[in-house]
């Protein structure tokens, strides 16, 4: 294994990851609002690129148009679910949303289904099919759109919560319901609002992989489940953790079945995982035992 | 009149009890029962060999059954999950009380979950999915057979087609779910035979980047890569191989992976791709003194016909099962063992996805003359020279 190839794997690496990264964003974006798990997360990332692979072989809208209106479409199944769902709730408790998101996502799956059909769908790339040489190792050019778009993602989330008026409102929902209540916030228009970003980050990140990998209407449990683990690894509800979780995962993948063995891809993510969990328990596990105190 | 109904009632019992099989000769209908799964990862194969059923049911019913009784067909979907297939089993067996199963979730995971209910029940099972463990070992699989080639059948074809092009390094990429796992254990077998150097490299199910995988293979001395899937992953393949250069080696695909919709969907990357497969995609380009052609022309007409659509080669694994359990099921009365018998009886049969023969010690109908190398070129399948 000579230098350019261990860059080959930790390009394809850090691909990968980014959109772990993404969709561990989505979750940490409703854990911060809600501190439920949301688990439609993976179907709202599926639904993004196939409603992208649609509105493409259909009206051949072009790839970089589609961002925005993939994620205004995503955006609208994540707010119609949160209204039908969860906003008439009368005790929304964390353990209760995280059940229904469960519910939405099979729902969403369905719907999907129906509408948009079984089949795998694919995207073309971005801009040009040519692969792209970087210090020896060989990308696609969507590799860079989805780098570009991931940091664009990642640096937009947090100026939001930091700096807008509805991004700190939903960070003081997400502190102290009643406090912020108390101050004007109107608590339950907050949640709503997390399920629209977290919606429309996940349709992002669904049709700028669409064109490396394809998707399918199953496609969304795997991502899911992986955005999750990223998640728990980086620190849920940590917008950086998000990042770097979801980065560290798709480096470990990639790494362990380049150098190792690729039978224990997963075996070797999922082990380093429990192991920093057991040692810094700090995303999930943290929240859950102050919450019962 | 109490009386009267008591003694019809007696009478009844007394035949019920003393003739069981010719009261079930009197059953309107043969009942076949099937488990396909038309959703979840496998959907995709799913609808295409649920139609290759209907249309054979249909053209046998309309021509006026088996015995003269309409074939009356259950049909379950599986999800793609193993533990629907069986529960879907049981219920064909316990309640529904089929003659026979034909086809297994087109997952060869949930065939291998339902064979040990059926073996049990003694039911006959036709299966029309790929893994060569659903028939092997053949004692303990009395009541189970395959329309589908074996896995061995089919890497001696390939074994060939490297033999011809002087390729003596391999490697099988094959994914971790049963379809590929059993491919793995029967190329350990073929390769020491035929002297094969194999390198031996595993993905997951739906896994979305194989660079790890090619990087290696890329290091080795493979000339050809194999890889086996029927999930999208093996899109991902063909692209992924094309962008790293590996476009000097034989990119290859197994007879799972023969489906235009995922030639067309990696776009160039297919171009030149070889595949494992039957001749049902290539009939077009078979010589005429192969009997298989014509077959293959006569039911692509009809299929088209009847749905509007071109058939791929699971319709013709699907078709060819129900022909058979239909030809099994004639003249058994419903008798289970009869049927069983039957169908290890039939030789020669000709089918569209080649010519089947089973024996005692064979529960799997095809062999390697029903396989070939085909290749993905301008947009459509040619016969690989």
């Amino acid at each position: 294994m000579d230098g350019s190839q261990l860059l080959q794997l930790v390009a394809s690496g850090l691909v990968t990851g980014s959109i772990y990264a993404l969709v561990a964003l989505g979750f940490t974006v409703i854990f911060k609002s809600t501190d439920a798990i949301n688990f439609a997360q993976g179907e709202w990332v599926m639904a993004g690129g196939m409603i992208g692979a649609f509105l493409h072989a259909s009206f051949g809208l072009a790839p970089l148009l589609l961002l925005p209106v993939c994620a205004a479409a995503v955006a609208l199944i994540g707010l119609v679910s949160e209204r039908l769902a969860i906003h008439p709730l009368k005790a929304p408790t964390p353990m209760l949303l995280t059940l229904i998101t469960i519910a939405v996502a099979i729902t969403t799956r369905a719907a999907i289904t129906l509408v948009l059909g079984k089949a795998p769908a694919g995207l073309p790339s971005f801009s040009g099919s040519e692969n792209v040489a970087v210090f020896g190792a060989t990308l696609p050019p969507q590799a860079l759109w989805v780098f570009g778009i991931t940091l664009l993602v990642m640096i937009g989330t947090h100026y939001f919560f930091q700096r807008s008026l509805l991004g700190r409102a939903m960070r003081a929902a997400a502190a102290d319901r009643e406090a912020a209540g108390l101050v004007g916030i109107n608590v339950s228009r907050m949640a709503m609002w997390s399920f629209v970003i977290a919606a429309a980050i996940g349709a992002v990140a669904g049709l700028i992989i669409t064109p490396l990998t394809l998707t399918s209407v199953n496609a969304g449990l795997m991502l899911g489940f992986k955005g999750f683990s990223a998640a728990m690894l980086g620190g849920l509800g940590n917008l950086h953790g998000a990042l770097l979780g979801g980065l560290v995962l798709g480096l470990l993948e990639s790494l362990s079945a380049g150098l190792l063995s690729s039978q224990f891809k997963d075996a070797v993510a999922f082990v380093v995982l429990l192991v920093v969990l057991f040692l810094r328990p700090a995303g999930l596990l943290g929240r859950a035992s102050t919450e019962r105190a | 009149m109490k009386r009267r109904e008591f003694l019809i009632g007696a009478g009844g019992a007394a035949a019920a009890a003393a003739l069981p099989g010719a009261l079930r000769a009197q059953a309107a209908t043969v009942k076949i029962g099937t488990i396909l799964s038309i959703t979840g990862p496998g959907a995709f194969l799913g609808d295409h060999m649920k139609r290759g059923m209907e249309l054979a049911i249909e053209e046998i019913n309309a021509k006026g059954g088996v015995d003269g009784k309409k074939i009356e067909w259950v049909f379950y979907d599986a999800e793609t999950q193993s533990s629907r297939g069986v529960t879907a089993t049981r219920r064909l067996v316990e309640q529904d009380k089929v003659d026979i199963i034909v086809g297994g979730g087109n997952a060869s995971g949930i065939a291998l979950a339902m064979v040990p209910i059926t073996e049990r029940a003694g039911m006959p099972f036709i299966s029309t999915e790929g893994s060569m463990q659903i028939v092997n070992p053949v004692a303990q699989r009395k009541w189970t057979f395959k329309s589908t080639i074996d896995d061995d059948q089919i890497l001696e074809v390939a074994a060939d087609f490297w033999e011809k092009r002087g390729i003596k390094s391999v490697c099988l990429l094959a994914d971790s779910s049963g379809f590929g796992a059993s491919a793995k254990e029967q190329l350990e077998k073929v390769a020491p035979k035929r002297g094969l150097k194999v390198l031996y490299e595993s993905f997951n199910p739906g896994d979305t980047d194989l660079t790890p995988q090619l990087t290696r293979i890329k290091n080795s001395d493979a000339k050809a890569i194999l890889c086996w899937t029927i999930t999208p992953s093996g899109v991902v393949f063909l692209k992924q191989a094309k962008q790293l250069g590996l476009g000097d080696r034989a990119i290859m695909h197994s007879y799972g992976f023969v489906d235009d919709r995922y030639m067309k969907l990696a776009e160039g990357a297919a171009e030149g791709t070889f595949l494992m497969s039957v001749k049902f995609p290539v009939g077009a380009d078979l010589p005429d003194s192969d009997p298989v052609k014509a077959r293959i022309a006569d039911l692509t007409k009809r299929y088209e016909t009847r749905f509007k659509q071109a058939p791929n080669q699971f319709v013709a694994q699907t078709y060819d099962a129900i022909n058979l359990a239909a030809l099994a099921l004639k003249g058994s009365g419903g008798d289970k063992e009869k049927i069983r018998a039957a169908i290890e009886g039939i030789k020669n049969y000709p089918g569209v996805g080649g010519t089947f023969s089973f024996a005692a010690d064979k529960h799997s109908g095809l062999s390697k003359a029903d396989g070939c190398v085909i290749t993905w070129k301008d947009n459509r399948w040619r016969l690989a020279a």
